[in-house]
């Protein structure tokens, strides 16, 4: 099935777009933008990790940020205790994915469902959100680095080469990093999809009983997409931290978890497009509103939810599709041209 | 021995202080399966009207026990015709919605009264017990909180309006072939589950600072009460209440604040481990 | 599994005992039932007689109150149904339950690629969709087929796991006169090679098929008989007339 893939000409558009953007975004572009740009890479791959286990495994978090917030911890806890960011950076992924598997098993083998799963990964947020905000003194510091507390974590290291640890990225470079990054991350999440165990975990969305009765054990599948996407979602915050410098309870926040699915659902579960140009559309959005005075950010993204809920349940990108798809038929049929039933063969 | 009455004293507050915040979403969501995450909201609307009307010269007493529930039901009862109408059996989309519900509440608040703690007086002053403090309102939550739960149970059990709403969320359709407005029926339930958070927003209102992000760090401890509590509405959140807030009252006096929000949650996580659909998802099924 | 192996106690299928009580209900009472391997039976009798509640019991999807359900003489009371299953067993329920958002192709060939490579896979998926007759159907959404047509592509997930035991919960339901002729070839067929278990209230179909049948009644087992002797006794006319008469009263 991977053949389907690669003839699916929407995903080579994605990558070379991508690719072009990575090498030549900073040399046409002025760096002030570029750095802005950096920002919506990294929310991307956060956005990306909800898209990837809501709209394709069924599974509908509360609480992204849990994730999304100890892989900014654990990146800065450890590339400041060892000076280097390379094994940090994989750290990101593999703390909060091994979490992602305990909280998986947790939830998925005590048959949690719908509203339950979602309240549990709230609460679990909640608890992350609260713990961080009380290691304010000197007695709460891991590997040497002090937590901080709700003053957070300063000065956390640019990404630095390798092997090199006084080589750092300067912003271009910074910005080419984390372009790859979305790239494969991407890439990955396509493959993964479009494999055997991505058509069974849509399935699963689909119809859990019938899963079940075709043999395959929800729950082991549910564990993986979820800890995957835990992974996804820490290797983002860690990409945060470093890009800001600094880190801090807000990480844990719900507003952080909220702004995630605004993104999938403005985007469109069940694309990867689709959040990624949620980012894209709300952080530029509050970035305006923010100019105003009469408008504050989470009137904005109050407002922007109930919409989206009330008019657009499918969000944006499958609306627009629908939409496109009505259209072109209604052109179709005006023209005389009958939107018959297509031959169909076994082998496509 | 007044240290252990000291204590017990305090675990029943907690317990009564958990009821209140979790009353008013309880009635919402055991009757209509709706999920209001501006519960949060609508307690600090309540605290806010405490706060305007105290300011504008009403007495304490009116403004908590009339003004408050009255504006937060009137509120609710417009949510509901504008929102929550839209998106009934759809519980996911009712719960994104109303989070965002929350959010713009939050900001328009922010935007009008400003981010300063506002504060109301606590009314009565300390009772002595041996040789221990403790302010009397505390003795007025918990008698609020027995007061809302027998009023709602008296309600749902003996009176012909109790009956009707029973019916309704039983099955709604069976109760349209009856002759009744099912419609009406959601208003008003989600209209007085409202007023009732509206209340307790303002029996709290002393008790802690009001500020627009109040409702952020109650709405956990609502919804965990609530969704731990299962689908009964007394039952439910009278038992989880009663669990969680003995638990982690106890855990405080012993490690400390921190320690004691930790251990609700922990406990909230291993209940639903354990009855994935709630207390009274398993036990006491039928109740009220 | 010789002859002499069959008849000495060897069941693809054993229950014993098997109860299940929902709060003050007894839907299943006391049943003790036998399957040969490579049997095909029917379930019958009136609505509410526990057939369907007694099929839940042997899919895991509801775990019984007392008693055992042993498969291939293995316990499986109380076991998950991917588990079951993955026993060899193939399950297609009473409301169809499919991939409503993918093609039939894919949904059967899913069902295929539990237990084999990818190349296997594609190749049964297709064997068993062009034998079910859903060949001009094959990339359809399934959920946008109608009724009949859905439990045709249903069965052929069944049977393109090549199952051991095959359990069908009302498969005829909602087919025209063409569809349920095609089904009960396939049934037939099916039960060449599998054990099969059938619950049925379609008598045109249940006579295609059925020999031995067992019916049920007020949740235990009222008789066990050929078809030809079932459909002559009198206590099974009225068990299923005694049900209209009530109603009439």
């Amino acid at each position: 099935m991977e053949r389907s893939l690669t003839r699916d000409p929407g995903f080579w558009i994605m990558v070379v777009i991508g690719l072009v953007l990575m090498i030549m975004g900073p040399i046409l572009i002025d760096m002030f933008t570029i750095m802005q740009i950096t920002q919506y890479v990294v929310l991307s791959v956060f956005a990306l990790s909800l898209a990837y286990i809501w709209g394709f495994g069924g599974i509908l978090s509360f609480g992204q940020a849990a994730f999304f917030g100890l892989g900014a911890y654990a990146f800065a806890v450890s590339s400041i205790s060892m000076g280097d960011t390379t094994l940090p950076l994989v750290l990101s992924f593999v703390i909060p994915a091994a979490f992602g598997v305990a909280l998986g098993y947790f939830m998925f083998y005590g048959k949690l469902s719908d509203v339950y799963l979602g309240v549990v990964t709230m609460v679990v947020t909640l608890i992350f959100w609260k713990l961080a905000n009380h290691t304010a003194g000197p007695e709460y510091s891991i590997a040497g680095v002090r937590l901080g507390g709700f003053n957070g974590i300063p000065s956390i290291p640019t990404i630095n080469i390798p092997g090199q640890p006084d080589a750092w990225l300067d912003p271009a470079q910074l910005f080419r990093f984390f372009m790859g990054v979305l790239i494969v991350v991407y890439i990955a999440l396509r493959i993964l999809i479009a494999s055997d165990f991505g058509r069974i975990s849509i399935g699963i969305r689909e119809n859990e009983t019938r899963a079940a009765l075709l043999g395959y054990d929800i729950r082991r599948h549910k564990v993986i997409v979820f800890a995957i996407g835990s992974g996804i979602a820490g290797l983002s915050g860690a990409m945060w931290a470093t890009y800001q410098s600094f880190i801090d309870p807000n990480a844990f926040s719900m507003e952080m978890s909220a702004k995630a699915l605004i993104w999938v659902m403005a985007g469109g579960v069940g694309t990867l497009l689709g959040p990624i140009l949620g980012v894209i559309g709300l952080q530029w959005l509050t970035l305006q509103m923010g100019m105003v005075d009469f408008l504050n950010s989470l009137v904005v993204l109050g407002a922007i939810m109930m919409v989206l809920v009330l008019a657009l349940p499918k969000g944006l990108v499958p609306t627009f599709k629908s939409l496109g798809i009505a259209g072109w038929t209604l052109w179709r049929r005006g023209r005389g041209v009958s939107s018959g039933v297509k031959k169909v063969t076994s082998d496509d | 021995m007044d240290y252990a009455i000291i204590v017990a004293l305090e675990m029943i507050r907690a317990v009564a202080w958990l009821v209140l915040l979790a009353a008013g979403l309880a009635i919402i969501f055991g009757m209509m399966r709706v999920i209001n995450f501006a519960h949060g909201e609508f307690l600090m609307l309540g605290g806010y009207t405490v706060v305007v009307s105290t300011g504008a010269g009403v007495n304490e007493w009116v403004a908590i026990l009339l003004l408050a529930p009255l504006v937060v039901g009137i509120f609710g009862v417009v949510v509901e015709r504008l929102v929550i109408r839209q998106l009934y059996g759809r519980m996911l989309d009712s719960l994104l919605a109303t989070w965002g519900l929350s959010m713009l509440m939050i900001g328009g608040v922010t935007l009008i009264f400003g981010n300063t703690v506002q504060g109301v007086a606590t009314p009565f002053g300390g009772v002595r017990i041996g040789s221990y403090q403790m302010p009397v309102y505390n003795f007025v939550l918990i008698f609020f909180a027995i007061a809302i739960l027998l009023a709602v149970w008296a309600i749902l059990k003996f009176t012909r309006a109790g009956l009707i709403a029973r019916a309704t969320m039983q099955n709604p359709n069976m109760a349209e072939t009856l002759g009744i407005r099912t419609g009406w029926v959601y208003m008003a339930t989600f209209g007085i589950g409202s007023a009732v958070t509206g209340l307790a927003g303002g029996l709290l209102a002393p008790v802690t600072g009001v500020v627009p992000a109040m409702g952020a760090s109650l709405v956990g401890q609502s919804f965990i009460t609530v969704i731990t509590g299962g689908a009964a509405v007394i039952t439910g959140t009278l038992s989880s209440a009663t669990i969680l807030g003995s638990i982690s009252q106890a855990t405080t006096f012993w490690a400390g604040p921190v320690y004691g929000d930790a251990a609700l949650l922990v406990v909230a996580l291993i209940l639903l481990r354990i009855l994935p659909q709630g207390i009274t998802g398993r036990i006491f099924k039928r109740a009220l | 599994m010789t002859d002499a192996e069959k008849d000495k106690g060897y069941r693809i299928l054993r229950t014993r005992g098997l109860t299940m009580r929902f709060g003050g209900v007894t839907a299943v009472d006391n049943v003790d039932f036998d399957l040969r391997d490579g049997e095909l039976r029917c379930l019958l009798g009136p609505n509410g007689a526990g057939k369907s509640t007694f099929f839940k019991c042997l899919t895991g999807q509801l775990v019984p109150s007392e008693g055992q359900v042993m498969l291939k003489e293995q316990p499986i009371t109380g076991l998950n149904t991917h588990e079951i299953v993955n026993m060899g067993v193939g399950i297609k329920t009473q409301v169809p339950n499919v991939f409503d958002g993918i093609t039939v192709y894919e949904n059967v060939r899913l069902s295929a690629r539990r237990k084999n490579t990818a190349g296997i896979a594609r190749d049964m998926a297709e064997a068993t969709i062009e034998k079910c007759g859903i060949k001009h159907l094959i990339k359809r959404e399934v959920g946008q087929l109608a009724h009949g047509q859905r439990q045709l592509v249903e069965l052929a997930m069944v049977l393109a796991a090549a199952p051991d035991l095959i359990l069908l919960d009302e498969p005829a339901a909602g087919m025209t006169g063409d569809e349920r002729d095609r089904l009960a070839q396939l049934v037939l067929e099916a039960a060449r090679s599998a054990a099969v278990i059938v619950v049925e209230h379609d008598m045109q179909f249940i006579r295609q098929i059925a020999k031995f049948v067992t019916v049920f009644n007020r949740g235990a087992i009222f008789r066990e008989a050929m078809i030809d002797d079932i459909m002559r006794d009198r206590a099974v006319q009225e068990i299923y007339l005694g049900k209209q008469a009530d109603a009439a009263a």
